[in-house]
């Protein structure tokens, strides 16, 4: 009997990355303090682009690797690379030391004299950067996996390293720790639905693999009672990943809490994962089940939509505001799954791709507005920012109207995209809930620049820090990607265009 | 004997892991429940496995057990710390992330 | 009407938008040169302009509109966007009067601005308005005007706000935003229905999508209500006026170029380019007219009572708008005599914003015409330029807003019924009360005795600020000539707003006779003005012994009362549907549309308490509720 074969090359960007994520722990195990922090950044960084290299060398690839257990095709080539890009971004704002955002060292007591020691003599500790790697690593396998079981292992690889980083900030150790003890609560009570519902999927179709489903569906014309039970659940576990109402609740408490540079990569990575995932059961997997699945989405979508928007309006808390917005993109996002069309599909990815430069420029200028206890994440203590640096200012302003879907912005072309996608497959009702809650949206992303530009400075200590060159990189490339790909998108839609499609 | 009577048992116990992370209030019983779901949902593979007549069940469920040995060492970790920093594992007492 | 393509187009914007990033990425660097780069950015575009007014004038009358397609937006598959420019008869007219105006505007600017240290920036923030608003009147579709309709609305908060190191500035600056972002509302309403409705968002695919009667009366009469909404918060028409008097408080040149020639009248141009929705939408086009005949009114009872010289020209804008809206609302006959209005307008107004710029220059920024008085024999060149545009203003023949005013007096007497008897008199009304509050403004600023205190030492302004001025009188002397000469602009525009070439209608009165009685509440208006200003003297402060109308006239009309009573008081019903003026919206204390949402969005929040098991709960509920949804919807 010969063993299986694997497809190294094509499945080369998750290998290198995880590899990486290895040697990371190999270098916090056995190199000395003083030159950890230069090895790990550096074998990060090398390795996201190595990774990157790779998948741009593979990107014609489709087909199923590791005994069909995963599909590397143009859908996952598309959403790893955006996987990468933001894995990469994410990492330049980890790995900032102009300013402290995480913890010297996670198992100290907040307030302790061992924690104090540790900020005094400025040690800091760097298993942040193969948490971050790992969590890259499940977040390429999670779109591309093909199988149930595949699928869920890689939910866990993706989550349980940001369960344990939403734990690690500096500041407000209490608060931190909590994001992460909710986190890691919901996320397992969540994977438990997930895995339940996996096992009736396997009950009816008799194989794990997505191709085994899809068959089944069609031999057994899909009203079969446990497939539905699985279905349900299933969709559950990836719902809570997406952060739809109503398994929403812990996103604005983990984005609160959660150092905000594991926020912004936290933000944009999951979804991009997660939604990945979500497009490759619903049009692959179960596309056959869509008259059981469609009304369940739409009426998700349209309470999701709703709750994002409506209570942002109520928030006084930035990274509360945020979180609800994205609940709010969220459900944006699910009328692409709901169009069910090459036009769907490819909406969903290019909002995505437009999606994540936005939400991470917008963290990484969170981190900037501190005080002397750290971040200033208070709304109120905003005001005025436009005239204290106007420059700041008005780049959080772009990424706000980009939020928020204002031609010449990125976000305006996802959003059109999107819409236009699911109005030509007849769902008419998700697209007036959509223009509606975008319009109601508008409005607490308007109302933070007239904060920002017509309300007088407070006197408080707040000021916006000058950082170092990576953030500052960080911020300049979403930038200009958010101004870019509003003015000019075509090329960027013509390519996801040309690469979106499965795996047969 | 039937071996539907052991996808009602694994219903059962799904259940019952589910209300215990809705009613109990320490963060390791808590957390001891969603074990007890992921449990439940291997003997459903196990027994599908066996319905079925293939082995892809089985073999979900050693990786589930894999799995669920990670989730216990993050998990730990996690409620160990926040024990540490506040003398106390009841999930009610961290709610200073609301509204 | 065949449309032919063209390459140049770009220039007329790519020129001031390449200037302006150039002045503002060139830091401290360009100060010695910027203010000549940014006044050549505007003169070239001015040129290119006249280079295609004489190219179109030599193609014939019904193929001499122009595309120019630059790149494509967004393709998605199904459905495509392209970045295209259109130039025909009607955007010529507005391209001529922002470039050239613009450039005379620049030019202005340079001997007025030569004091501030921020005189680079504030030249690129002038050449990126003069862009924006190019793009805004080239757009070939809502989508690409709805661009240019936010990047002039970026530029004029710069410009507002440019002094914002003083508080007032930066409030007023405030209220404009807000002002705007209600009629965008409006315009992105507006675009939606029509990608609804018709599947297209071009300017030609809706008309094509309206005379295929794919849309029902309800939508149409729906996008129409949502284009004015636009025109109104753009061109500061009731109900939305109120910031235009705040905005005076930006440097005098950005009032004359924003506030007087170009983007005010921007509410104007959407509704003549949207001929063809307000044509088969009746009810949003009855609407047009009763907004205009009331900011008509409203506008020029509130410039009885400002005694702040800018403000009083404000007022007048917002009421001269109200004629030209008033015009756009009566159908294929009004829309070039609101064009006709517009131009002319243009001129006279800039050249007396120039000239009010000109007064306060030499009295040390003074702005109280109380403080005035008598500057005839100081300024001469400036009492000669403004004291034409006062003839202009008022319609004394022959110069230029006889012909324009009296033109829609006359249409609005031909309205037909009532309406038009009703119309006509408001019109008239109107004109004899801007005779009445132009002429005090003439006789408080240049007559009478001088009112100045010593410190004051008035003096005529530099070249670089007269010759505009001048430039802008003779405009205001021959258009209105040229233009209606032998229906000279009307015959030019009829191609894209009167397609069917409707018949005229029957005249209600002779033109004759609306002249005559034009001139007649003309002569009203100044003699009033006459016996109550020029026989006593003015005192230096305003009287306090006053009706309790001219106190609230002072007060503008009660519009900031009005607001504040309406739209604050949370109880009230109106403030849910309003609550967009709330000022509390503004001051972020709370935001939304309004206390519904609000308290909604309060209640919705108590969902989030905290507690895991709680958020467990959620998911387990969520979990059961999809279960038994996916068999119902099944099984």
């Amino acid at each position: 009997m010969n063993a299986p074969n694997i497809e190294y090359g094509i499945l080369g960007p998750i290998l290198i990355v995880l590899a990486a994520a290895l040697i990371g722990v190999l270098i916090e195990a056995f190199v000395s303090r003083r030159y950890r922090y230069i090895l790990q950044t550096g074998t990060a960084f090398a390795a996201v682009a190595l990774a990157f290299l790779q998948l741009v060398l593979i990107r014609q690839t489709s087909s199923k690797a590791a005994v069909s257990s995963m599909s590397i095709d143009g859908v996952t080539i598309v959403l790893q690379g955006s996987v990468l890009i933001f894995g990469f971004l994410g990492l330049l704002l980890i790995a900032e030391r102009g300013f402290q955002s995480f913890t010297a060292q996670a198992a100290a007591i907040p307030g302790s004299n061992e924690e104090q020691k540790a900020l005094v003599s400025g040690l800091q500790q760097t298993e942040v950067f193969p948490l971050t790697l790992f969590a890259i690593s499940g977040a390429m396998l999670f779109p591309a996996a093909n199988d149930l079981l595949t699928l869920f292992v890689s939910l866990e690889v993706l989550s349980l390293p940001l369960y344990l980083m939403a734990g690690l900030s500096q500041r407000r150790r209490l608060l931190s720790q909590e994001a992460a003890l909710k986190y890691f609560l919901l996320g397992a009570f969540s994977s438990a639905f997930f895995l339940f519902g996996s096992a009736f999927i396997y009950g009816q179709a008799g194989s794990t693999t997505f191709d085994g489903i899809r068959k089944s569906i069609v031999e057994s014309g899909g009203s079969d009672q446990f497939l539905l039970v699985g279905l349900a659940l299933l969709t559950v576990g990836l719902l809570f990943k997406v952060s739809a109402a109503p398994f929403h609740a812990w996103t604005p408490d983990v984005y609160q809490g959660s150092p905000t540079p594991v926020t912004a990569f936290m933000a944009a990575v999951t979804k991009v994962a997660a939604f990945g995932a979500a497009i490759r059961i619903y049009y692959f997997a179960v596309g056959g089940l869509v008259w059981s699945w469609r009304p369940i989405l739409i009426a998700i979508s349209i309470v999701t939509m709703a709750i994002g928007t409506v209570i942002a309006i109520a928030q006084k808390d930035i990274k509360r505001v945020l979180a609800y917005s994205a609940i709010a993109h969220s459900g944006f996002l699910l009328t692409g799954i709901i169009a069910l069309s090459k036009d769907g599909l490819n909406a969903t990815l290019i909002y995505l791709f437009t999606y994540g430069f936005t939400t991470i420029g917008t963290f990484a200028i969170v981190t900037l507005v501190r005080d002397s206890g750290g971040e200033v994440s208070d709304l109120n203590r905003w005001a005025g920012l436009g005239k204290r640096s106007p420059l700041v200012a008005g780049t959080f302003t772009l990424f706000l109207l980009g939020l928020a879907g204002i031609p010449l912005t990125s976000g305006f072309v996802g959003k059109f995209a999107i819409f236009t996608a699911a109005y030509k497959s007849g769902n008419i009702s998700v697209v007036v809930a959509g223009v509606l809650a975008s319009a109601i949206a508008a409005f607490f992303y308007i109302r933070i620049i007239v904060m920002m530009y017509f309300s007088d400075p407070v006197e408080d200590g707040t000021s916006v820090v000058i950082p170092s060159a990576m953030t500052v990189a960080t911020i300049a490339i979403c930038a200009v990607a958010t101004l870019v790909m509003g003015i000019y998108p075509q090329p960027v839609i013509s390519a996801i265009n040309s690469l979106a499609f499965f795996a047969g | 004997m039937n071996p539907m009577n052991y996808i009602y048992l694994s219903c059962i116990l799904f259940s019952l892991g589910a209300a215990g992370v809705l009613l109990r209030r320490n963060a390791i019983v808590v957390f001891m429940c969603i074990e007890l779901m992921l449990n439940a949902a291997n003997l459903a593979f196990v027994t599908f496995s066996r319905m079925n007549g293939t082995l892809d069940g089985q073999i979900v469920a050693f990786f589930t057990m894999v799995v669920a040995a990670c989730e216990v060492v993050v998990g730990l970790a996690i409620i160990v710390t926040i024990y540490r920093s506040r003398r106390s594992a009841s999930v009610d007492d961290a709610r200073l992330l609301r509204l | 009407m065949s449309l032919g393509t063209s390459d140049t187009l770009v220039y007329l914007i790519a020129i001031p938008l390449f200037s302006s990033a150039f002045l503002l990425l060139g830091g401290r660097a360009l100060d010695r040169v910027g203010h000549l780069i940014g006044t050549a950015a505007s003169a070239s575009s001015f040129v290119v302009a006249l280079i295609e007014l004489n190219k179109m004038l030599g193609r014939d009358a019904e193929s001499r509109g122009v595309t120019q397609h630059l790149f494509t937006w967004i393709n998605v598959g199904s459905f495509q966007i392209d970045a295209t420019l259109l130039l025909d008869q009607l955007s010529i007219c507005f391209v001529l009067l922002i470039t050239g105006v613009g450039t005379l505007i620049h030019i202005y600017s340079i001997s007025y601005m030569a004091h501030d240290i921020d005189r680079r920036r504030f030249f690129a923030f002038l050449n990126l308005f003069i862009a924006a608003m190019l793009l805004l009147v080239l757009g070939n579709s809502y989508l690409n005007l709805y661009v240019g309709w936010e990047g002039v609305g970026l530029a004029s908060y710069l410009l507002i706000g440019f002094w914002n190191q003083k508080p007032t500035y930066a409030t007023a600056a405030k209220k404009a935003f807000v002002a705007n972002r209600v009629g965008d509302v409006g315009l992105s309403l507006a675009v939606m229905i029509a990608f609804v409705q018709f599947g297209a968002v071009t300017f030609d695919g809706v008309a094509k999508g309206i005379e295929a009667g794919s849309a029902s009366s309800t939508a149409l009469n729906a996008m129409g209500a949502a284009i004015l909404l636009a025109a109104v918060g753009k061109s500061a028409q009731f109900p939305l006026q109120a910031w235009l008097g705040d905005a005076m408080a930006g440097p005098t040149p950005v009032s004359a170029l924003i506030h007087a020639a170009t983007m005010v009248t921007a509410g104007v141009y959407l509704i003549s380019r949207s001929n063809f929705v307000f044509d088969n939408a009746p009810t949003a086009q009855l609407l047009v007219v009763i907004v205009g005949a009331v900011t008509l009114l409203f506008g020029a009872v509130i410039g009885m009572a400002k005694d702040d010289i800018k403000k009083a020209l404000a007022a007048s804008t917002m009421s001269q708008i109200g004629y030209m809206i008033l015009a756009t609302g009566l159908g294929p006959a009004g829309y070039a005599f609101a064009m006709m209005h517009l131009l002319t307008h243009g001129f006279f107004k800039a050249g007396m914003f120039l000239g009010a710029g000109s007064v306060m220059h030499g009295m040390n920024d003074e702005v109280d015409m109380r403080k005035y008085g008598a500057l005839r024999k100081v300024m001469p060149i400036t009492f000669a330029t403004f004291g034409l545009g006062y003839l202009a203003i008022i319609g004394i023949p022959p110069f230029a807003g006889f012909y324009s005013k009296d033109k829609i007096i006359e249409t609005a007497f031909n309205a037909g019924g009532s309406k038009g008897i009703i119309l006509g008199c408001v019109t008239l009304l109107g004109a004899a009360i801007t005779a009445f509050y132009m002429t005090r403004v003439m006789l408080m600023t240049f007559f009478g005795t001088k009112r100045w205190d010593s410190a004051a030492h008035p003096h005529e302004s530099p070249w670089l600020m007269t010759v505009p001025m001048i430039l802008l009188s003779i405009g205001s002397i021959t258009t209105g000539f040229i233009f209606s000469n032998g229906d000279r602009l009307k015959n030019f525009l009829a191609p894209v707003v009167d397609k069917h070439h409707h018949e005229h209608e029957t005249e209600l009165l002779a033109p004759i006779v609306v002249t005559g009685l034009a001139m007649f509440a003309v002569a009203i208006g100044i003699s009033i003005a006459l016996a109550k200003y020029s026989r006593k003297t003015i005192p230096a402060s305003a009287p306090t012994d006053v009706t309790v109308w001219t106190k609230i006239a002072r007060r503008d009309l009660l519009q900031d009362d009005f607001n504040e009573t309406v739209f604050m008081r949370p109880g009230q019903s109106l403030t849910r549907v309003l609550a967009f003026l709330d000022k509390r919206v503004v001051d972020g204390a709370v935001s939304g549309v309004g206390a519904m949402t609000l308290r909604l969005a309060g209640d919705l929040r108590k969902t989030q308490t905290g507690y895991v098991r709680s958020y467990a709960l959620l998911i387990l509920l969520g979990t059961v509720a999809i279960l038994a949804a996916i068999l119902v919807v099944t099984v």
